[in-house]
């Protein structure tokens, strides 16, 4: 009873690999290819962010009462990430290495933290609590995730 | 339940930076030890000096480390908080950093009341850390290796420590205890039952999140904290019998080798775009664990290890291994929670530099090639000690105050920012309100 946590989990490789080619864009110093394969990881983080926040800690917060626990955290978490995100979307448009590589650095270890307690503590507890949920659970992450739904404003 | 609730709760930055900036004041000492002792300390590993300088990097250095760090990660990789780290974190350092004092001063005076002590301090503190952080990961299910290594090394230090103690008390010959096969005993579960467990624990999550490397076979993180306790358990046992003993003691030294070729392997593999400082540390630790063990291989094939041979081993584990590895974590950990805690301070419109400002660059570089020099001349310096003992003390004493420079630099950022971003909020809401 790990389909939460394999499901999510999975998709934060796939995150990692889309970073990974921002990465090796900079270095061989395609900015333009650079920017593009960012605005690919930008957009795989904001619908991982969106698909928690709108789908899969509402859920865990009915199923176990905790409204201002572990998600409130994780909420706070994507914020600072989110502003990170930015940074590096800066540095990029400015054609700055150093700033890039600082920013790309403490993003990278900002998200992989994250990454560590979600996949350790949080996600199987959600499989935990969510256990009777989880089959109309993952279709919806898997929309969300791939961006074809929005969040309604 | 219990994990969730303390996943909320971050340690401050002070509890593990105290234990930090602590560490390399002990290998400040090391050199200068190694400075006043000259040459003839290299005579043997039982030499009071030799002892002294092996217990400044292990109590000293190391240990400030792991427990700084093992505070730090518990509520990130376990969802466990350490209860009343106010409390508890100031007593655990500062009975360790004491008793670490005392020890060394006990070896180098020989007197009964710096060991007993040293035994006091020593004991009581990391009782109190293993009692606290056995009760923050007791309700935590073992759902990963990492977890489940975390839960296993806290048996290893206890059984390192109960021998230390058993060591110290035993020394001045009252209970006739067999201290050759106590100190190979207390030495082995130091290394490896406390010291590879942590960090293969550790390393199980760093190395492929954070050098974003393939993970680890998973049959091998599975097992590999169970292998090493149930070997060594062996081991013990038939520390009487030389034929069972010597093949338990190839297997452990075969599994800690394992584990060094995986991380090597994995990392080759790495899709950063850049080695930066920490990877280098890492390569160089694991490259001295593999040779660390290829010499221990090359002297049990005789009657027993020379002296060279065991200088070789510890040298190569500590300084090279255990030393390296944390030097480069340290370049990520200590940047990093500065960037954090700023960035908690500032709130959600404020952006705090990035971890590449806290300490400049070139400065890592500098000081992390200063340690591999310091290694290779302490290397020398182990055939050699006429020559290189004290290049080598020098070295390191050198290598450790620029690292205590970095680290110091890292807390003079922390509130050089933190003194802008106190400036800047009382304004916000004022400005808010009007």
């Amino acid at each position: 009873m790990r389909a939460i946590t394999e499901f999510m989990a999975n998709h934060h490789r796939c995150c990692d690999g889309l970073l990974v080619a921002v990465e090796q864009a900079v270095v061989s110093g395609a900015w333009e290819r650079a920017r593009t394969e960012f605005a690919r990881f930008q957009d795989a983080m904001r619908h991982h962010f969106t698909a928690e926040e709108s789908l899969l800690f509402p859920l865990f917060e009915q199923s176990t009462g905790m409204y201002r626990g572990p998600t409130q955290v994780m909420r706070g978490e994507h914020g600072q990430m989110r502003q990170l995100l930015a940074g590096v979307a800066s540095a990029l448009d400015a054609r700055d290495g150093e700033d890039y590589a600082g920013s790309v650095e403490t993003l990278l270890i900002m998200m992989q933290q994250h990454n560590i307690k979600e996949e350790n503590v949080l996600y199987p507890m959600c499989d935990q609590h969510l256990a009777d949920q989880v089959d109309a659970l993952l279709p919806g992450l898997q929309s969300q995730i791939a961006g074809e739904e929005r969040v309604p404003t | 339940m219990q994990a969730l609730l303390s996943f909320a709760q971050s340690p401050p930055l002070d509890a593990p930076f105290r234990f930090f900036l602590t560490a390399p004041l002990f290998a400040i000492l090391a050199g200068m030890l190694m400075l006043w002792g000259g040459p003839d300390l290299f005579a043997s590993r039982w030499t009071p000096a030799a002892l002294a300088l092996t217990h400044l990097i292990s109590v000293g250095f190391m240990l400030q480390v792991m427990l700084g760090a093992m505070i730090q990660i518990l509520p990130v990789f376990a969802g466990a908080n350490l209860l009343r780290p106010r409390l508890v974190v100031p007593v655990v350092h500062a009975t360790i950093a004491l008793g670490a004092l005392l020890l060394v001063a006990g070896f180098l005076s020989q007197q009964a009341p710096a060991f007993w002590l040293a035994v006091l301090l020593l004991g009581s503190g990391l009782a109190l850390f293993i009692g606290a952080a056995g009760h923050a990961l007791h309700h935590v299910p073992a759902t990963n290796p990492t977890i489940n290594g975390l839960k296993l090394a806290l048996p290893g230090l206890s059984v390192t420590v109960g021998l230390g103690i058993l060591l110290a008390v035993g020394l001045d010959g009252a209970f006739a205890l067999p201290l050759l096969q106590l100190t190979s005993l207390h030495l082995v579960w130091g290394f490896v039952g406390w010291g590879v467990v942590l960090l293969a624990a550790v390393a199980f999550v760093v190395v492929p999140m954070f050098q974003l490397t393939p993970p680890y076979p998973a049959w091998f993180a599975r097992c590999f904290a169970w292998l090493v306790l149930a070997l060594l358990c062996c081991w013990t046992v038939t520390a009487r019998w030389p034929g069972p003993s010597s093949l338990l003691a190839g297997a452990v030294v075969l599994s800690v080798a394992a584990f060094a070729v995986h991380t090597l392997q994995l990392q080759r593999c790495s899709k950063r775009a850049r080695f930066d400082a920490t990877q280098h540390c890492w390569r160089l630790a694991m490259l001295c664990t593999l040779a660390a063990c290829a010499v221990w291989f090359t002297g049990v094939r005789g009657p027993s290890l020379t002296a060279r041979q065991e200088w070789l081993c510890g040298v190569l584990a500590l300084f090279g291994g255990f030393m390296s590895v944390m030097i480069g974590m340290l370049y990520k950990i200590v940047p990093f929670l500065v960037w954090l805690h700023l960035q908690n301070l500032g709130g959600v419109h404020f952006l705090a530099p990035n971890m590449n400002k806290v300490i400049s660059a070139p400065q890592i570089r500098y000081q992390m090639q200063a340690h591999f020099l310091a290694l290779a001349l302490l290397l020398a310096a182990v055939v050699w000690p006429r020559w290189f003992a004290y290049p080598a003390g020098l070295a390191i004493l050198i290598a450790n105050l620029w690292l205590l420079r970095n680290l110091l630099a890292a807390v003079g950022f922390y509130r050089q920012q933190g003194q802008k971003i106190a400036a800047m909020l009382p304004a916000t809401p004022a400005t808010a309100s009007r």
